[in-house]
């Protein structure tokens, strides 16, 4: 420990000449320069992947609708209408776009890239090189997924699961890489398989570099039982991260190797027949992929969540001005829901044709998933109990992460029972419940994460008027679009149906459909809030100070925002991060605060 | 002033539960009427989670609000109370690892998890009863199901039946070896490929047909992508997977299908309770799995004949109108 902390303290002291502004805000090797470039491109790509979004609602609500500017930009045309495959190409690419070019870099690649080195208190990251390599193995992708747009045929459109066979199947060469499956198109697909590996190989060198920095380069008095929960979450979603990505990187290599070279990884014995084409005979199985996607994309589904957790559980004990109520808990839990996360992949599968006995020992272990995140949800009910609230707009996105959270929670058990997937599997249910864990969790958490480090990341804080003005919009829209949802499901709403007039179930749930899409609007609308609020207060905002929320972890401890590594001494940690209230003249003690017999830490050992 | 914003959990969080209170009593907004013989478990056990997440909905939501407004901005709180520690016991061994274990918490992990234990051990007797390929209904004898051979393609159901004789075959009293091995042999496939096709099969496009209260066995295979034949009235979705024949069932409990007699031909959507069509009484087979730009299209019907009789009349029909010109009772197709 020691001895690498002398070791980094070494470089440090080299590096203290001024940087061009090349190497100090482009090919930076600091991890918070980092962080923000990962928040800003991540940030407009979440604009790219609501506009996606937007037009999918456009179509739900108004299927018949004229909508003659699309065709002018897309060169599509329908007699002015969206085209059924435009329609599948835009919910493909929102999903791509939203989970792996936003949600999973925002939490991963900014707020762990900014977050850790600050939190545990050490200089940068472990590989700093490795780290700047990490952010710009992102730009291939960035280009390759944009690229995919004008690609002939137009996006990937056969979703962002992209099934065998029917994303996989791929003329020969000679014939141009055309999809059987999907006349004109099929190009797109192999920009996006391209695209992910190089988010994979991104990722992965991130992982690495979270996991050393969180186990070498803790400041002195860091133990790992004094860690921030966002610290912890980080680290045990890098973990899931490291172990689970080469799978999704093997089925990526698969799938393009058969589109590519005609290997049948994906297809079967007997072969296909298309209306056009038969294949010939294969090698493989369809089912394979979903396995394979499955594995990695299942424990994404929680590298999705529990960094939004673990920054939620801080904001909210520093809120609350209330210790975190069962850290150790807290913690376990985190565990449970990693490791729980690897062995249930197949309940996305449990209509597919998997042996159904198989399905049997997913769900058990699906629904055990409940158990974790209740815990979960019950400690951080307790730390609000007898807390003094304060209601900044980061508190007001973390308690609406709690309460959003509850839903997505309890709306997974129906899909996890087998039986009731049945009938809810591949409807708009499942749509609600990913969108309240996705939506209303991950991206409101991200939100309580922006305005709560905002001021350390740009030594200004955010309007809080205009902050408190954008949650209450947002949060009153995102229930007005997403809480319909399940009852679309259950009515009998399938996913994925460009026009929802054909079928008997369907043509009835038009008019609530218009009311979810107006709601989108509004709350997409509510999100020019947002970028108003950042890009003003990022300069004219006003000086926060080292530690604005009178905060217990070492980040608030250095300069806002902190120069090139970080702190001026390096701190020395003495207690646990949530010691709030509870000390009678003394609001809170931070953790390089030394021990003081008359404030003993609310920390039991 | 910090109160406030209690209210406004508060409110939206009423609004959600308001409408799951309200979307039963809206014709279109739940579940439609099941019409097969397990709905009724697959519903109950629906019914079962929504009570029980609903429960746990209202009272950590509750518990949130309240906490919202109750400890709003509150300067100088009440210390939280500190168990004194426990000698010895199940308490003491918790705290060597959980140092800052509280009683509530034990509490609230056991009983979570005896809840969840109950609703996950609670679905796997329906589930195999539903899927499980060995608890197939048995063949031989009246019990003995119809099979129909549903292959799947962009964007259509391509449905085959056996011809009326060779159904009545399976079905009658005394089934011998050589029946079961037909009924067999009519589901067994080379790809998605019928190995055995007989030239007097019977095929339809995007209907499937059977009686009240009779099992089909419904043979699922596709030619080219994933499919998935998903019958939300009957509770029925298993997608169709290349390369493989997967079988499904279910028994219809009640009819829509009626023969008209001036038009002659066979009308679903038909509610004999009332003896009006009905459109809920319109079942559709809509495919559930992406499978192209078509997919939303691609809807086949269950038509449900009031009893053997009407199915046969139909299929009968059928049979006479695709008759091949000669020699109808040629041996095995050449493929």
């Amino acid at each position: 420990m020691s001895s690498s902390q002398l070791h980094v303290g070494e470089v440090h002291a080299h590096e203290h000449h001024e940087l061009s502004f090349i190497h100090k805000y482009i090919f930076s090797t600091d991890h918070k320069i980092i962080g923000i470039q990962f928040l800003f491109t991540t940030l407009l790509f979440l604009v790219l992947g609501g506009a996606l979004a937007l037009l999918v609602r456009t179509q739900l609500a108004w299927p018949h609708a004229e909508l003659p500017w699309i065709s002018s930009w897309f060169l599509e045309s329908n007699g002015g209408r969206m085209t059924e495959s435009f329609y599948n190409m835009l919910f493909s690419m929102h999903a791509s776009v939203m989970i792996f070019f936003v949600i999973i870099p925002l939490l991963a690649g900014a707020f762990g890239n900014f977050t850790i080195p600050l939190m545990i208190g050490a200089p940068d990251m472990a590989f700093p090189k490795l780290n700047m390599l990490s952010y710009w193995f992102m730009w291939p992708a960035f280009i390759l997924i944009l690229v995919s747009f004008f690609a002939e045929g137009g996006a990937p459109a056969a979703g962002w699961t992209s099934y065998p066979t029917l994303a996989s199947s791929s003329m020969p060469a000679g014939q141009g890489f055309d999809s059987p499956a999907a006349p004109n198109s099929g190009h797109g697909q192999i920009f996006w398989l391209l695209s992910l590996l190089f988010v994979g190989v991104s990722s992965m060198m991130g992982s690495v570099n979270y996991i050393t920095t969180i186990i070498n380069m803790r400041s002195p008095g860091m133990t790992l039982y004094r860690m921030p929960m966002t610290i912890w979450a980080l680290f045990i979603t890098a973990i899931l991260q490291a172990f689970a990505l080469p799978v999704l990187t093997v089925a990526l290599i698969l799938q393009s190797l058969d589109k590519l070279l005609g290997t049948t990884f994906f297809l079967p014995p007997a072969g296909l027949e298309f209306a056009n084409w038969e294949t010939g005979p294969g090698g493989g199985q369809p089912l394979l992929w979903q396995h394979l996607f499955w594995f990695y994309s299942h424990p994404a589904v929680y590298i999705m969540i529990l960094p939004a957790m673990g920054m939620v559980s801080d904001i909210i004990s520093t809120f609350a001005r209330r210790a975190l109520f069962g850290y150790r808990a807290m913690i376990l839990s985190i565990a449970g829901i990693a490791g729980l996360g690897f062995i249930v992949w197949g309940h996305h599968m449990f209509q597919s044709g998997m042996d159904p006995r198989l399905g049997t020992g997913f769900m058990i272990a699906t629904i055990m998933i409940a158990l974790p995140s209740a815990i979960k949800t019950f400690n951080w009910l307790a730390t609000v109990y007898r807390g003094n609230v304060q209601y900044t707009a980061a508190m007001l996105f973390a308690l609406a992460f709690v309460a959003m959270f509850i839903i997505g929670g309890l709306s997974g058990i129906f899909m996890a029972a087998t039986p009731v997937d049945i009938y809810i599997h591949d409807t708009y249910f499942i749509v609600a419940h990913l969108h309240y864990v996705l939506f209303s969790s991950s991206l409101l958490g991200i939100f309580a994460g922006i305005y709560y480090w905002f001021p350390k990341m740009f030594g200004r804080l955010m309007n809080e008027s205009l902050g408190k003005l954008h949650f209450t919009l947002t949060f009153i829209f995102l229930n007005g679009l997403f809480f319909p949802m399940h009852i679309l499901g259950v009515a009998g709403l399938r996913r994925r149906i460009p026009d929802i007039t054909n079928a008997v179930l369907e043509s009835p749930l038009v008019s609530l459909n218009q009311f979810m899409t107006l709601c989108a609007f509004a709350l997409g609308v509510s999100q020019f809030i947002f970028i108003y609020n950042f890009f003003y207060s990022l300069f004219r905002g006003e000086v926060s100070g080292r530690n604005p929320w009178h905060s217990n972890t070492l980040e608030w401890v250095a300069p806002s925002p902190p120069g090139h590594g970080n702190f001026e001494t390096i701190p020395v940690v003495h207690r646990w991060p949530y010691d709030y209230g509870d000390y009678g003249s003394i609001d809170h003690l931070k953790q390089t605060d030394p021990p003081d017999p008359s404030h003993p830490s609310g920390q039991h050992h | 002033m910090g109160k406030w914003w209690s209210a406004l959990f508060g409110i939206v969080m009423l609004a959600c539960l308001g409408m799951f209170m309200v979307a039963p009593f809206v014709p279109t907004w739940w579940l439609p009427e099941g019409v097969s013989t397990h709905s009724g478990q697959v519903d109950a056990l629906f019914y079962i989670i929504l009570y029980i997440t609903g429960f746990f909905f209202v009272l950590t939501e509750a518990l949130l609000v309240y906490f919202m407004y109750k400890y709003a901005g509150q300067p100088g709180t009440t210390p939280r109370p500190t168990e004194p520690a426990a000698q010895g016991g199940f308490y003491a061994m918790l705290h060597r690892w959980f140092p800052d274990a509280h009683r509530v918490e034990v509490a609230w992990t056991i009983v979570p998890a005896l809840i969840l234990l109950f609703i996950a051990f609670a679905q796997v007797p329906t589930w195999l009863e539903i899927k499980d390929r060995s608890r197939k209904p048995a063949i031989g004898g009246e019990k003995t199901p119809i099979q129909c051979h549903v292959s799947a393609r962009q964007f259509e159901w391509r449905v085959r039946y056996p011809s009326s004789q060779r159904l009545r075959n399976w079905q009658t009293f005394t089934t011998n070896e050589k029946t079961i091995a037909d009924f067999k042999s009519f589901a067994s496939f080379d790809g998605a490929k019928p190995r055995h096709p007989h030239l007097d099969d019977v095929p339809v496009v995007n209907e499937v047909h059977t009686w009240k209260g009779q099992t089909i066995l419904v043979q699922l295979n596709t030619i080219d992508v994933i499919h998935s034949f998903n019958v939300p009235h009957m509770r029925v979705k298993q997608d169709a997977l290349p390369g493989r024949t997967i079988p499904v069932w279910f028994t219809p409990t009640k009819a829509n299908t009626r023969y008209n007699e001036e038009t002659k031909r066979w009308e679903d959507a038909f509610n004999f309770t009332t003896g009006k069509p009905d459109m809920g009484y319109r079942w559709e087979i809509a495919c559930a799995e992406l499978c192209g730009w078509g997919h939303h299209r691609m809807i086949g019907r269950i038509y449900v004949h009031e009893n053997k009789a009407d199915f046969y009349r139909w299929l009968e029909h059928v049979e006479q109108s695709q008759a091949p010109p000669t020699k109808p009772q040629q041996k095995v197709a050449a493929r």
